[in-house]
């Protein structure tokens, strides 16, 4: 292994497959121009290759640099699978009201056959799903109107879980929004690395 | 000397006088600031990265001498910014300036 593909095995260290082959061009493009530069300047290709990647500095600190700017294994797969997700979603738009509206029937259900405190959980639950499920028939497409679409779903989420399961169950309302806070934290990352003009549907919600 | 913060404005300030590939950019630096900032090249890439996504620098294939190289240049938003980063500096450089006492 040359001293040049180590440098790249360090700062291409969980990079996804695509932005590693990326880092792995420029850099190599780099890397001849200037050793181009160090064997005029009068250097010996020995010489020219140790100036050269001395010049390029600590991989490990191009690596951390890297994953702040290029997306990573785990954010590339959570892409994917919310690609997944869209599309299997979409394809099946009748699902997206159905089950919603299954939930807040069987709320109006029980409200009416006088069990109030039952009828709290779906009549929640159910606008809770609507607001998520329902989210792909709004027209955002805008970073600021995804921004206030965000603002709106948290304050409700907050809301729903607080009418269905009451500050006692507090442990029981973490364990709900603990996957959607991880979903809303990989997109975060998502959304400030790519353009955008490349966001998918999922990154505006 | 360390100036990590002010790389992005280096690179814009760069790009503005003519599109080029990383290299290039890496040694325009080298040689304006006569050898004074000296930073490591491969932190130079990610910091184009991070321009590019934010709209102020666009990357484009080019040929030079029968090689495919991966040039960027400056958008408009880049020049909006460059030129605000460079008010924002002046006027930094002129409040450092007064407190050292060598206005």
């Amino acid at each position: 292994m040359t001293r040049l593909d180590s440098w790249l095995k360090q700062a291409t260290r969980h990079l996804s497959k695509d932005a590693a082959a990326q880092v792995r061009t420029e850099i190599e493009e780099h890397y001849w121009s200037a050793h181009e530069a160090a064997i005029a300047d009068g250097a010996a290709s020995a010489e020219a290759d140790l100036r050269v990647i001395a010049a390029l500095g600590d991989p490990k600190l191009a690596n951390r640099e890297y994953r702040r700017v290029m997306l990573t294994c785990s954010e590339a797969r959570a892409l994917r699978e919310g690609n997944w997700e869209a599309r299997t979603l979409c394809s099946r738009r009748w699902l997206l009201l159905a089950v919603p509206l299954a939930v807040l029937c069987t709320g109006v259900a029980l409200l009416l056959a006088g069990k109030t405190a039952v009828a709290q959980v779906p009549l929640a639950g159910g606008a809770a799903m609507a607001l998520l499920l329902g989210a792909t028939f709004l027209p955002i497409y805008t970073p600021a109107r995804a921004r206030i679409f965000r603002w709106v779903k948290w304050a409700t989420l907050l809301a729903v879980f607080l009418v269905a399961f009451d500050l006692k169950s507090s442990w029981l309302l973490i364990s709900c929004l603990w996957l959607l806070a991880w979903t809303e934290w990989t997109r975060i990352a998502l959304r400030r690395k790519l353009p955008v003009a490349d966001w998918p549907k999922q990154l505006y919600l | 000397m360390n100036f990590k913060g002010t790389l992005p404005t280096l690179i814009l300030e760069a790009l503005v006088r003519e599109p080029t590939h990383g290299y290039r950019i890496a040694q325009s630096i080298k040689e304006r600031s006569e050898g004074v900032l000296d930073f490591k090249e491969g932190t130079l890439y990610p910091a184009l990265h991070k321009l590019e996504n934010e709209g102020l620098v666009e990357s484009y294939e080019s040929n030079e001498t029968g090689r495919a190289r991966r040039c960027y240049r400056i958008t408009k938003t880049g020049r909006a910014t460059l030129a605000r980063d460079r008010a924002e500096w002046r006027q930094l450089s002129r409040a450092v300036t007064v407190i050292l006492g060598e206005a």
